[in-house]
């Protein structure tokens, strides 16, 4: 009886954006396919709190035989993903029908749209409830196809440019992973699994039998490979590119949700390595990784003219600070980690959906010509700067309570080194960060512009994400708390709920 | 296991190595797609001989969709999407390390993936022994066309290389994975080639060539 229940679950959360699709392609009208895809999401988020509500209670959820289980932490990024989804779907009907004013996009382009959203979200679905790591690495590999078709969206030369970069770098990328998966599969077939080798309770149950050097190997190509796709400095070069050619919406998706599920999949593989070789090896890869990502961001961020490439760099840091949360373990750090895995996922599709309706107005994304957004936009101009705020880790607002957990945990685990370099960099940032900011919200428009807020479907998925990094700046509340918490626990202990 | 299967095994190893260095050392486009074809033909028969020397029935399945997929339409699609490219867009003129010298690095290549499948402890099996550094051998030259070459299409080549030798990878060592992932991956192999011809299509029309130098806009300066 209760095994119905969870297949039907399962089986409900990935009929809604099918079917969604499915309707999106039947209708092709333009006010209709948004309104769909706003539904879709929407139920997609409904069903992800009963889950939660499911998973606080019970722990763990498997479907279909143990084709797919669900615990903790692969409810965090579910979470995240319908967050994101659900705010990028309300935000994209604004977004794209002004672009189809413009004349960027047609009636076919719009159509295309929708249906790559929908199957962008299908395939990220997948992911955080697979049991098998060999579906995550397809399902993995289906986001980077799809979010290549959605970048080349537009014909323009820079789109093309960044969806071949991203095509390339990406699948490379995630061919070192599949070697990496390969390795942990074979490592479990001679620790005597049978059918289910590739399950990630499998291996979890054997990873004591693991032989330590294949895992040691397996684990840097792990590592390498989702890393690409994670945003993982120094293989982060198509992340820029593909963040600020894409439309606004999918930015958002690609850089809220899409880096978190591949680093999702590093976090289940680190806890399988830990079991086997003991944490300390995983651990220093993933803080040497982290410091390399945030003090390449840091460096880049200054340099950068573009908007939504500064944006960008600023993803890159971010990831680079939860794989430091990971890398420095102990209850604080991944406690932290966790934490900014959903604090990051709120704040930066605020800022890209606030950048999105300002290079709209502007019309351009370079931060020189952009001057007085405040008194051309207020609203957006003041979601802008909260958002902006809390990125660079201002203390009334969410990211800064998850860094600071992160960092004490360094001090804490006496990473000193790592954890002073990080600092550093942080502080590189917050200046740099912070004076293109500045510079962009106050002073007087270049030319004289209509006060306009650009429509209330813009303002509102603004407003709600806004709203979310004030209260989660001051209080996580208790379910909330209890989740990240189990899944700490999850990554502490070896696995097991 | 009968020695004529290991020697068969041995000699298809050899022609997929031969293939992947036929890449290497020729300049046009046409001939790395042959190349490419002979050498999917014969992994899909090292499949079938791993199918057959295990007895399990979905390697079958798994060497047929290479022998479709991989030596029969992606060929096809990539002739077709090129066709109406200009020629020099199809010969690699000018790579960053001469041919000459990409042969010998290749070679090296092979030395240090034979060298590197022995570092890690494996089940001595006879099909590991010989097919494993091909693989690894296939993915390091993958790796080096695709970084060492200056035109688009190369760049596609170079990753097809790379996918064979992570086929080859995964079915020596596990004698595949669940039939549902293999597929998947094909798929997912497939979807990418349609997408990276529709890429190639639309440079083809808005940049003036397809060497990756002019294909640069982006970058932080």
């Amino acid at each position: 009886m209760d095994s119905i229940f969870a297949n039907l679950t399962i089986l409900l959360l990935f009929l809604t954006p099918v079917a969604s699709t499915g309707l999106v392609t039947l209708f092709r009208k333009k006010r209709i396919i948004g309104i769909i895809t706003i539904c879709s999401a929407s139920l997609i988020l409904v069903q992800v709190f009963i889950i939660i509500s499911r998973i606080i209670s019970e722990k763990t959820i498997t479907a279909f035989g143990n084709m797919f289980y669900l615990d903790s932490l692969s409810v965090i990024i579910l979470l995240s993903i319908s967050i994101v989804g659900f705010v990028s779907a309300l935000y994209s009907k604004n977004y794209m029908g002004r672009q189809y004013d413009h004349g960027t996009v047609d009636d076919k382009h719009i159509v295309r749209y929708y249906q790559g959203f929908n199957v962008f979200l299908l395939t990220m679905l997948v992911i955080p409830t697979a049991n098998s790591m060999g579906i995550m690495w397809v399902a993995l590999e289906a986001t980077t196809l799809v979010s290549v078709l959605l970048i080349m969206l537009y014909y323009k030369e820079n789109a093309i440019e960044a969806a071949w970069k991203y095509l390339i770098i990406a699948t490379v990328g995630l061919s070192f992973a599949l070697i990496g998966t390969v390795f942990f599969y074979y490592a479990n077939i001679n620790a005597g699994s049978a059918d289910d080798a590739m399950n990630w309770t499998s291996m979890v149950h054997n990873s004591k039998l693991f032989n330590p050097n294949l895992i040691k190997i397996a684990f840097i190509f792990i590592l390498v490979g989702y890393g690409t796709k994670a945003g993982l400095a120094p293989m982060h070069t198509w992340l820029p590119d593909a963040h600020s050619e894409a439309p606004t919406p999918v930015s958002a998706v690609l850089s809220g949700v899409l880096l978190n599920c591949a680093f999702y999949v590093i976090i289940r593989f680190h806890i399988i390595s830990s079991n086997a070789i003991g944490p300390e090896f995983s651990n220093q890869l993933l803080i040497i990784f982290a410091v390399i990502s945030i003090g390449i961001a840091a460096a880049s961020l200054y340099f950068q003219k573009d908007m939504k490439r500064m944006l960008a760099f600023s993803s890159v840091e971010h990831m680079g600070l939860i794989s430091l949360g990971i890398g420095f373990g102990g209850l604080l750090g991944v406690y932290g980690a966790l934490l900014q895995i959903i604090n990051h996922a709120i704040a930066k599709p605020l800022m890209f959906f606030a950048s999105g309706t300002i290079s709209q107005k502007y019309e351009t994304k370079a931060m020189s010509k952009i001057k007085g957004i405040i008194k051309v936009m207020p609203v957006t101009g003041v979601l802008f700067l909260i958002g902006g705020l809390a990125l660079v880790g201002m203390p009334p607002f969410n990211i800064f309570l998850s860094e600071f957990f992160i960092l004490s945990s360094g001090f804490q685990s006496g990473q000193f080194l790592a954890t002073s370099l990080v600092i550093l960099f942080l502080i590189v940032t917050f200046a740099v960060f912070l004076r293109h900011l500045i510079k962009m919200i106050f002073g007087n428009p270049v030319v004289p512009m209509k006060k306009d807020d650009m429509g209330k479907l813009a303002i509102i998925p603004m407003v709600i994400l806004g709203a979310l990094v004030l209260i989660l700046g001051v209080f996580v509340p208790q379910q909330l708390q209890t989740l990240v918490q189990n899944a700490a626990t999850i990554i502490n202990h070896g696995g097991f709920a | 296991m009968v020695s004529t299967q290991l020697s068969i095994l041995t000699i298809s190893g050899s022609i997929l190595i031969i293939a992947t260095f036929s890449v290497v050392a020729r300049r046009g486009f046409i001939d790395w797609l042959n190349a490419y074809r002979h050498q999917s033909i014969v992994l899909a028969g090292v499949t079938a001989i791993i199918g057959y020397i295990t007895g399990i029935w979905e390697i079958y399945i798994a060497a047929a969709l290479t022998l479709i997929v991989k030596s029969i339409i992606i060929p096809k699609v990539l002739t077709y999407v090129t066709r109406r490219l200009e020629i020099e867009f199809k010969i690699e003129t000018n790579p960053y390390v001469s041919l000459r010298t990409s042969v010998i690095i290749s070679a090296l290549l092979v030395g240090l993936s034979y060298f590197l499948t022995q570092q890690i402890p494996f089940k001595s099996d006879p099909v590991v022994n010989v097919l494993l550094p091909v693989s690894m051998a296939q993915f390091f030259i993958g790796l080096f066309v695709l970084v060492n070459r200056r035109t688009v299409l190369s760049q596609v080549v170079g990753l097809l290389i790379i996918e064979n030798g992570l086929f080859l990878f995964t079915m020596v060592l596990t004698h595949g994975v669940s039939l549902i992932i293999e597929v998947g991956i094909f798929v997912d192999i497939l979807i990418g080639i349609v997408i990276s011809s529709i890429l190639l299509f639309r440079m083809g029309r808005t940049f003036d060539s397809l060497d990756v130098t002019n294909i640069e806009n982006l970058r932080d300066d």
